[in-house]
């Protein structure tokens, strides 16, 4: 997989028949040094058991996401219990089915998010890289307003509006249009580090000899930039997605813990939200949600620090 | 390019994001209809006369351009307009709350730093020791800690647990410790403060011992070994100034960090703080608050950023402008 993806230069002699031996690609390179970063390791292990958890939470989890019996047994808020391992909350739910169920929830933040941002940042930063002059200018500018305006107070103001503007509209019937909201803003704000990112790649290979060795033999511009550059250019970005990732999720979970989240989505924020008042009472409802966001952030931290020492080992400090 | 021009150019660029978000704001609010209408939609049974005096009350006549128009023009005399669920100035309330949201955030990025530069100190020095090792792991595990979730354990520990700081608010209503109001006053910011130090620590911690490593290993600190400085002078005068470079860039962005994420650490401990307000002003669509919320916020995250640019620009002579 690693040489189709990306075709470094390092893998040029392999039509040479004195080097049968194929060198391990830029992919390989980066999984023999991340392999030895005890970090990074732990980080891959934290992001897998959430995974894990996100795609078998049907199965492990004690009671259904919606399940509030104990509210009708007069037992919401119970302290933890053999019955609720990790006790129940205000409304009645099993606090660890809730946790569990956040996963999924929350994986769809962080990863949507930084689709979004992808997207936007590659195209944006790219073509301020490749293009050049008064483009690079322009975009970079664009770039800056929307690294300097205080994104969170923005995304709050704009959530809260939204769901007023939607009220009569076809838009109304979306299911969790709140929580997309949420993504596709994460998302449109989370994007200039990116966009800084994929400009500085774009304009140091674009000059790299592998580049011009292409341009040389007759590639398209549209085969060097997508089959050339960008390849070369992932590993740096794999470690922002990572770190933004962890820092959607952690967005999302403030917005629903300040009470303007999906009020039907079943994620870690809307658990704080509800018993955070409580706290004194049933500690265990807002301790569960927040260690889970603090496993989650802490593994995506740490394998972005790992992809960095892995693929930049000029940086390792 | 000169410092100057280098300044002036940032300075029009600042004055742009402010007007820009602004404008992105101010038809977002408008988007959802005349704020007259849904001020009253919950209160039918209005006469013409009542709407008009409200709209005259409230400066809400004319088109939207021409209403940004005379809101900016007013921003630009410090006047942010009245609340409407308060019915108060918006600029004094904005002076207000501000004090007592900078009364827990200065002091906060304060210590951190200071913290921060006296741990990486010792980290980076002794790098890749049990103590470097240590100090590493700690850091990224503060830096990963969600900070609401800091002031969460910090107040079941310290309020409820030992029961020796308050969880809530700036004051005591009654009774203040010892009698003394400065006091207790100090006694209140202590676990908000705790909470924005923890995570601001563990933050500039990391930055600050990845720079101070990287300084230490360059040619110029070897030259100033091996003409014989002790050990000490390399590092508190030659390193640590040079390594502080980056830290201080960062310093902007982590104040808007805490600025922007005010609402959180004031909800966590009701603080009587901007970010409290902002919450109050979005429930209830108070709509001059709002506004004069986001550009006090906007405003201070731009002049925060313009600081530290220029600092840069002056600290380091090496900075090609541009």
């Amino acid at each position: 997989m690693d040489t189709q993806v990306a075709p470094s230069p390092a893998a040029v002699p392999e039509a040479l028949p004195t080097r049968p031996v194929r060198p391990p690609g830029l992919w390989r390179q980066g999984w023999y040094r991340f392999r030895r970063n005890k970090g990074g390791m732990l980080g891959l292990a934290l992001v897998t058991m959430v995974v894990v958890v996100a795609l078998l939470c049907p199965f492990i989890a004690p009671y259904a996401p919606n399940d509030q019996d104990a509210m009708l047994r007069g037992a919401s808020r119970a302290a933890p219990s053999l019955q609720h391992l990790l006790g129940t909350d205000r409304n009645g739910y099993d606090v660890l089915s809730r946790v569990l169920y956040g996963a999924p929830t929350a994986l769809a933040v962080g990863l949507g998010a930084m689709l979004i941002a992808s997207v936007v940042g590659v195209l944006v930063g790219g073509i301020a890289g490749y293009a050049g002059g008064l483009v690079d200018e322009a975009l970079m500018r664009f770039t800056e307003f929307f690294m300097v305006i205080p994104v969170f107070v923005v995304i709050l103001a704009v959530v809260r509006l939204f769901g007023i503007v939607v009220v009569g509209t076809a838009l109304e019937d979306v299911p969790n249009l709140n929580l997309m909201t949420i993504i596709v803003l994460l998302g449109l704000f989370e994007w200039p580090p990116i966009a800084r990112m994929a400009r500085a790649e774009f304009l140091r290979l674009k000059n790299a000899e592998f580049v011009e060795a292409a341009t040389c033999i007759g590639v398209t511009r549209r085969g060097i930039i997508l089959r050339h550059i960008l390849p070369n250019a992932l590993p740096s970005l794999i470690v922002l997605v990572a770190l933004g990732i962890g820092g959607a999720i952690l967005a999302e979970t403030m917005v629903s813990f300040l009470g303007f989240g999906d009020p039907k989505a079943v994620s870690w924020g809307q658990l704080l939200y509800f018993n955070y008042e409580a706290l004194k009472v049933a500690p265990w409802a807002s301790l569960a949600p927040g260690g889970a966001i603090f496993l989650t952030v802490l593994g995506f931290n740490l394998l972005a620090d790992g992809l960095t020492d892995a693929f930049n080992p000029r940086l390792r400090g | 390019m000169g410092t100057a021009r280098y300044i002036l150019r940032r300075l029009i660029f600042s004055a742009f994001l402010v007007v820009g978000v602004s404008v992105i704001l101010f038809s977002m609010i408008n988007a959802i209809g005349n704020p007259v209408e849904i001020l009253l939609a919950e209160r039918p049974g209005m006469t013409e006369e009542v709407i008009e005096a409200v709209s005259q009350y409230y400066g809400l006549h004319g088109t939207v351009v021409d209403r940004y128009f005379a809101w900016a023009w007013a921003v630009l005399r410090f006047d942010f307009g009245t609340s409407i669920i308060y019915n108060q100035p918006v600029s004094e309330m904005l002076v207000l709350y501000g004090m007592e949201t900078l009364k827990i955030q200065l002091p906060a990025i304060l210590i951190a730093l200071m913290l921060a530069v006296t741990i990486s100190t010792v980290a980076a020095t002794r790098q890749y020791s049990r103590v470097d090792f240590g100090v590493i792991s700690g850091a990224m595990l503060g830096h990963s800690l969600p900070g609401f979730f800091v002031g969460i354990i910090l107040i079941l520990v310290f309020s409820y647990w030992l029961g020796i700081l308050p969880s809530y608010g700036a004051y005591s209503t009654r009774n203040p410790l010892m009698g003394s109001p400065a006091l207790d006053a100090l006694w209140h910011m202590v676990l908000p403060v705790g909470m924005l130090v923890f995570f601001n620590t563990a933050t500039l911690t990391l930055l600050m011992r990845a720079s101070l490593v990287e300084v230490l290993r360059q040619d110029f600190i070897t030259a100033a070994r091996a003409s014989g400085l002790p050990e000490r002078r390399v590092v508190f005068g030659h390193a640590l100034r040079n390594a502080f470079i980056p830290v201080l860039t960062y310093l902007g962005i982590l104040f808007g960090l805490m600025l922007g994420t005010a609402p959180v650490t004031e909800t966590v401990f009701t603080w009587p703080g901007l970010g409290a307000l902002y919450i109050m002003a979005i429930q209830q669509l108070d709509y001059p608050l709002i506004m004069g919320e986001t550009m006090v916020i906007t405003f201070m995250l731009v002049g925060a950023t313009l600081l530290t640019d220029i600092a840069y620009v002056l600290i380091d002579p090496r900075i090609r402008l541009g």
